[in-house]
């Protein structure tokens, strides 16, 4: 392989891996906090990107409730982005008061609310079907703008081309996950969340309103899982109400590497499926799937808390 | 011996007929309280006696199945904990909670969470507002860890200092929420005879800088009786003393509760 060529991949590597960590950090929030995988969280990924398309202007297709309908106006597409997904975050509020907080004010096991959480992504899958079809979208070839469709990070004589969707995936991403971690380390809602992770108990007889912050978590869970959705849909297409589904499975593959609950641990994880997925040959690429998750097993056999996770010793 | 207290005729807390069930097992039997302002105040008795269950339940962790709360002559009884704790009731805990993960100043900081007004948004935008209260914050928290000498320390892991740091870290950390009445769950747990008389001289300081009302829940006896100025002791959920420290001390009733634990007699 020559150097261009693996430079080449490392680039895409980094640019999918970027969006598997926005992604996955979103189950790690809900997870730290409620200890509970939020399985509505891939729905939520899919409604960002239909959101985000409503919102550019896109038209809908023949099937449907909402068939032909588009809005009258178009917004450009970093505008769509934060609105469309401040819609994500919402709506995974409204999951939480519907489908989380009655399960918790009543003390059930917390299998439960993965279970109720399931019920809302198969919901939310058919809504979406039933509402606008289950069609493939695509982001008209002008979402953005006047930006070449890729950049030449190499020579004339040994180019590394990349798509610029994929530089904007990876820069767009990095900004996100920047400001969310100086959110979490520097504020004090951040510190807050930290304890309330730690010891809800605690941070309830400290003061905190923790029901308040749960639903802060879920809010930017579904913005950072509506981010990743979006920017998948723009580089390639939203593929129909199944879209979040795949990249369900493959998220929890990514915090499960990473280590369950630690945010690092779902950056590097993301980054690391990321980069062995683009390292499938060209003739293998049906099997990339099965490349990442026998990456997490091997991973695994090795580190069973995960790359960043802590073996927890807990009181009995 | 204790400086005197400035007590006053409304008690600053009480429970009236207080009664709660695990199951079958009858935790906190009827339990009527009245604690005046500026007291410290000694609830003691046998493991088991239903002493922690009574500060969850004033805390606002368990709703008592029977009985009302009253702090400040406001009701508390439903109150979810959060709620109680702004109102001005900080704890700490037999097995100390402290943070871990965060720092010694993080954990003083998350104490003073309700005493600042900035919100997800203006803190986000890091508004001027904002991140003045936070230099304020820290420099408040900043104080309280100097008292207890771990200023150098701020930054460090809570989970990594040494145990009686931990359980006086743990002391300002409730202070940081301003309190006005303060629950000490063991405070003394797991010290030495010389650590349990300093941490003794800090309760009495503390309580006469913030002008705090202190309950304490205390197995040594002689730091007990050498700072309360009254003591309740509870047996199976009920009370069954209450008064100064001599008194409480050759009340037949608690002699018997205490028989065989060789603690009490021991002075």
């Amino acid at each position: 392989m020559d150097a261009t060529l693996l430079l080449q991949q490392i680039l895409n590597g980094l640019a999918i891996g970027s969006v598997f960590a926005l992604f996955a950090l979103g189950y790690t929030l809900v997870f730290s906090i409620l200890r509970v995988i939020n399985f509505s969280h891939a729905a939520v990924f899919t409604l960002g990107a239909y959101f985000t398309y409503a919102l550019t202007g896109g038209a809908f297709g023949f099937n449907g409730l909402l068939a032909n309908a588009q809005l009258p106006f178009g917004l450009p597409f970093p505008v769509a982005l934060v609105l469309g997904n401040i819609l994500a975050g919402l709506t995974a509020m409204g999951i939480e008061r519907l489908a989380f907080k009655p399960l918790r004010a009543r003390g059930a096991d917390p299998l439960l609310a993965l279970v109720s959480s399931l019920g809302v992504a198969v919901v939310i899958v058919n809504l979406i079907q039933y509402l606008v079809g289950a069609e493939l979208y695509t982001f008209p070839a002008e979402t953005y703008g006047a930006l070449p469709p890729a950049v030449n990070f190499g020579t004339a004589e040994h180019p590394v081309q990349v798509r610029t969707t994929q530089l904007i995936m990876f820069v767009v991403s990095l900004v996100v996950l920047i400001a969310l971690t100086l959110f979490i380390n520097r504020t004090k809602i951040g510190t807050a969340l930290r304890a309330v992770a730690e010891d809800e108990t605690t941070a309830r007889l400290l003061g905190i309103d923790t029901d308040k912050l749960i639903l802060l978590t879920f809010f930017l869970s579904g913005f950072l899982g509506g981010i990743a959705g979006t920017l998948v849909g723009a580089s390639v297409s939203i593929s129909g109400p199944y879209f979040g589904i795949a990249f369900g499975l493959k998220g929890l593959a990514v915090i499960i590497l990473g280590g369950l609950g630690s945010i690092p641990g779902a950056v590097v994880g993301g980054l690391a499926i990321g980069l062995a997925e683009s390292f499938v040959p060209g003739q293998y690429v049906a099997y990339k799937e099965a490349v990442a998750f026998a990456f997490l097993f091997i991973a695994l056999l090795i580190r069973p808390q995960g790359l960043l996770g802590r073996a927890v010793i807990r009181k009995v | 011996m204790t400086d005197a207290p400035i007590l006053s005729a409304s008690p600053i807390l009480s429970a009236s007929s207080v009664t709660h069930a695990f199951g079958g097992l009858i935790a906190v039997d009827g339990v009527s309280i009245s604690v005046q302002r500026g007291e410290i105040f000694g609830l003691i008795g046998p493991n088991g006696a239903g002493k922690t269950t009574l500060f969850n339940i004033m805390t606002g962790l368990i709703a008592p199945n029977r009985g009302k709360l009253f702090f400040e002559g406001r009701e508390t009884t439903r109150l979810p904990p959060y709620r109680i704790a702004e109102r001005g009731i900080g704890r700490t805990f037999q097995n100390i909670r402290l943070f871990g993960e965060l720092s010694v100043l993080e954990n003083v900081m998350t104490g003073r969470h309700t005493r600042t007004h900035s919100n997800v948004l203006s803190g986000v935008l890091g508004l001027p507002a904002a991140r003045a209260e936070e230099r304020a914050t820290r420099q408040q928290a900043m104080q309280l860890i100097d008292r207890i000498g771990l200023t150098d320390r701020a930054h460090v892991r809570a989970g990594s200092l040494p145990y009686g740091d931990q359980r006086r870290l743990e002391i300002v950390r409730a202070l940081a929420l301003e309190p006005r009445l303060l629950l000490l769950d063991e405070p003394a747990a797991g010290m030495n005879t010389r650590e349990k008389q300093a941490l003794s001289d800090f309760i009495r300081q503390v309580r006469n800088q913030y002008h705090l009302t202190i309950v304490i829940i205390e197995h040594h006896m002689p730091l007990v009786m050498g700072l309360c100025d009254r003591i309740a002791v509870m047996n199976f959920g009920q009370l069954i003393a209450i008064g100064v420290p001599a008194a409480v001390q050759r009340n037949p009733a608690v002699i018997e509760a205490y028989l065989g634990s060789r603690k009490f007699v021991d002075r």
